[in-house]
């Protein structure tokens, strides 16, 4: 083999094309020539930089988040969200839709203001605490949102409790991460994403691996202070949010930096969506740090509404690079779990024109209708998924009146006010008399497989009433009856001797918001029967099988932002 | 065979938006390797990266060579890395941000050339490239999905090699930039 024909195969050589015999006289030459042994040698490094970069990119995989942001890009999407509150209001305000117990206790901070500093600075204790973590392998955030738990991860309600909301996010060796609510929670094992609603047993499911998903962002955000800062400048220059910087001192002498953050979602006041989502309200945010580990400690965010300012967020528990379980990356899914379609797959179907060519309330209509034909394949066609729980709920539905659809700068769809009338709905009502005054009173509520719906907590004992007697005497059908009347009547203290405080308190502000919103309440109430009641010994408690008959009147969210251009239901039912 | 890059980009423009994805699958390692070698660490790259095929999407009807699809995407990530190393040091500016992070993002710059040059080759031998190494696939392998004879492969590579030498050579002595003609 001369140098022509050897520097023809020298690439073959090294890919190990060639055959025995070709391969020995490539070798035998290289032997006794120094030339062709420095083009081997050059050429084989470059086989060693092409090979290193496959292996370092092998995992890669950005077709399908790439393909989402093109699509959402290309439609002027502006949620990540593609399932809000569903089912929202099941129950209907008149059982209440959360459990008001999840009391917050605030950390009691004894202040002394003692210099206001410009934003540049408080921008710069930000970026301290960002350095104060730069060698971040993991951080768990514990936190309390005055949310719904089954709703959306940044749905705000300045009318609900408190719930427990908690990221964990692993950076290293690779990136997995956890956001849960009581009744929703998403996991990104490194592999894929999983979101699971409790509430109706629902997944969704995204194949890759995510750095953010669903509404998640806002929270991850917290986690990389590098993301706060770019953020929150980001938005002081371009929006005219003002930062500032405090001083604190506590009582024991520590010294803390506290930055506020004034932010202005821009969304105007009378929209439909406003201060109802993290992205879409107005809010003081306060970021308290260590002055001396430069750590950040706590975040406060208030809503801020002309009728004044509440807090809706209070994150106390940060710890940073501390070992996380395993089985936090392990998401327990349930055997009959449904999976919901993501839209951007969503399919043309053979008559699609007839869907895509709908109005917004066309197709609102469609999607009762069908529901109270239970259709379900023809339902099928405006959400997925179609489960059980939500056929138990719009089964047999009829439409009582549809109005115009309107929409909200913040949301990519239309909403189309509705008023329907449900097929009763069977329930259980958990009630015990366990307790010192010795009477029945509500527990909780089931449904009508008695899966746990909402779990009354007392925060303190039901009381030992003037005519405590004449209350114990009753069964636990009477007093589920009586529940039911004194919650039609709006008779919150008679409500109260048969409900935690709680609960009467969540009614009450469910009530008085859809006063607010021009509901004839009486009529929206659910008429409630309650009827046979059955001990558990398991839990030592009667369950009374309960009916409730209602009429619902709210706005159902749909928007058709995905390949078939057809409606999709997306909240509000 | 599969469709060429200039086939893909006008078909996206006709409307096939779904075909946008055989690029992004196509050039996604390589435009992965390009933006590791710039930027900070993984999560960053892939922000950066999903980043620059959003912005190449958006843009596609501007693109006036269409063959030249992937050397523009190029050129639009190494915008987008810039934009991000220049928003962390403007921040620097601003309020000493994270030194580390500029050092660290500055002691890896030395790899990136080598995306630069496979888009500097011709379609076809850059194809049998990536496919080689980005993809693994064995020259039989290659040989089956292209439909060629194992040795028109073979001949390919070397080439795709010999000019891929020749590219790196010039840059050596170049400061590293990419055909930046044609802005998004």
């Amino acid at each position: 083999m001369n140098c022509a024909e050897c520097r023809e195969n020298l690439v073959a050589c090294v890919e190990g094309l060639l055959d025995r015999e070709e391969s020995l006289q490539c070798q035998a030459h290289l032997e006794t020539c120094a030339a062709c042994r420095a083009e081997h040698a050059a050429i084989t490094r470059l086989q060693r930089q092409l090979v290193a970069r496959g292996q370092t990119t092998a995992e890669v995989s950005l077709v399908e988040p790439v393909m989402r942001r093109v699509l959402q890009e290309q439609k002027k999407t502006e949620r990540e969200t593609i399932m809000s509150t569903i089912l929202k209001h099941r129950w209907g305000f008149g059982l209440g839709t959360a459990a008001g117990a999840a009391a917050i206790i605030l950390i009691a901070l004894l202040t002394l203001p003692k210099t206001q500093a410009t934003a540049a600075e408080a921008i710069a204790a930000m970026t301290k605490g960002a350095q104060a973590v730069a060698q971040l392998t993991s951080i768990h955030l514990r936190g309390q949102l005055r949310t719904a738990p089954q709703d959306n991860f940044s749905y705000i309600n300045a009318d609900c409790p408190f719930y427990t909301i908690e990221l964990w996010k692993q950076f290293e060796p690779e990136l997995k991460w956890r956001v849960e609510k009581p009744k929703r929670v998403v996991v990104m094992d490194g592999k894929s994403t999983v979101m699971l609603i409790k509430t109706d047993d629902t997944g969704v499911k995204f194949p890759q691996r995510t750095t953010s998903a669903f509404d998640t962002e806002w929270l991850h955000r917290i986690a990389n202070l590098s993301n706060t800062i770019s953020n929150e400048l980001d938005n002081a220059r371009a929006k005219g949010w003002k930062l500032s910087l405090t001083e604190e001192t506590r009582a024991d002498g520590k010294l803390k930096s506290v930055v506020t953050v004034l932010a202005k979602s821009g969304v105007p006041d009378n929209d439909y969506c406003k201060n109802t989502f993290m992205e879409n309200a107005d809010t003081r945010r306060v970021y308290r740090f260590d002055a001396q580990s430069k750590l950040l400690e706590s975040v406060q965010i208030y809503l801020t509404r002309p009728s004044g300012e509440v807090q809706i967020f209070d994150l106390s528990q940060i710890d940073y690079n501390q070992p996380i379980d395993s089985g936090v990356w392990k998401l327990e899914l349930p055997a009959d779990v449904s999976w919901a379609q993501l839209p951007e797959q969503l399919s043309k179907l053979p008559d699609n024109e007839k869907y895509a060519s709908m109005t917004a309330q066309q197709a609102a209509r469609a999607f009762f209708e069908a529901c109270g034909r239970e259709d379900w394949n023809e339902a099928g066609k405006f959400m997925s998924p179609i489960n059980d729980r939500l056929k138990e709920y719009l089964g047999g539905v009829k439409i009582i009146n549809l109005g115009e659809p309107f929409t909200s700068k913040d949301y990519p769809g239309q909403f189309v006010p509705y008023e329907i009338k449900l097929q009763p709905q069977e329930f259980n009502v958990r009630v015990s008399n366990a307790n010192a005054a010795k009477r029945c009173v509500v527990m909780g509520m089931y449904d009508n497989k008695l899966r746990l719906q909402q779990d009354f907590k007392w925060s303190t004992e039901p009381e030992v009433l003037t005519n405590n007697d004449a209350y114990a005497r009753l069964t636990p059908t009477e007093v589920v009856q009586a529940y039911f009347d004194a919650q039609s009547k709006l008779d919150w203290v008679e409500m109260h001797k048969f409900t935690s405080e709680s609960d009467v308190k969540e009614t009450k502000n469910q009530v008085e918001a859809a006063e607010k919103q021009g509901m004839d309440v009486h009529k929206l109430m659910p008429v409630m029967e309650a009827g046979e009641a059955t001990w558990s010994a398991e839990q030592s408690a009667w369950f009374v099988k309960c009916h409730a008959v209602q009429v619902k009147k709210w706005n159902i969210a749909v928007r058709k932002d995905n390949p078939a251009g057809r409606w999709q239901v997306d909240g509000g039912l | 065979m599969d469709l060429t890059d200039k086939e893909y980009v006008e078909r996206c423009r006709d409307g096939h938006q779904e075909d946008f994805r055989v690029l992004v699958d196509r050039y996604q390692k390589p435009l992965f390797a390009y933006l590791a070698g710039r930027l900070r660490d993984g999560l960053q790259v892939e922000e950066a990266a999903q980043e620059s095929f959003v912005r190449a999407f958006l843009s596609l009807k501007k693109l006036r060579k269409p063959e030249s699809f992937y050397s523009w995407l190029l050129g639009i990530a190494g915008r987008v890395a810039k934009e991000q190393l220049r928003s962390m040091k403007h921040r620097q500016q601003d309020c000493e941000v994270t030194e580390s992070i500029m050092a660290n993002a500055a002691d890896r710059r030395e790899d990136y050339p080598l995306e630069e040059a496979i888009a500097a080759l011709p379609e076809s031998y850059r194809q049998v490239i990536l496919l080689r190494y980005y993809e693994g696939h064995s020259c039989q392998e290659i040989a089956t999905r292209l439909d060629l004879p194992l040795g028109t492969v073979t001949k390919t590579l070397s080439r795709a090699y010999a000019l891929l030498r020749q590219e790196l050579a010039a840059r050596e002595s170049a400061e590293p930039t990419v055909n930046q003609t044609e802005l998004p």
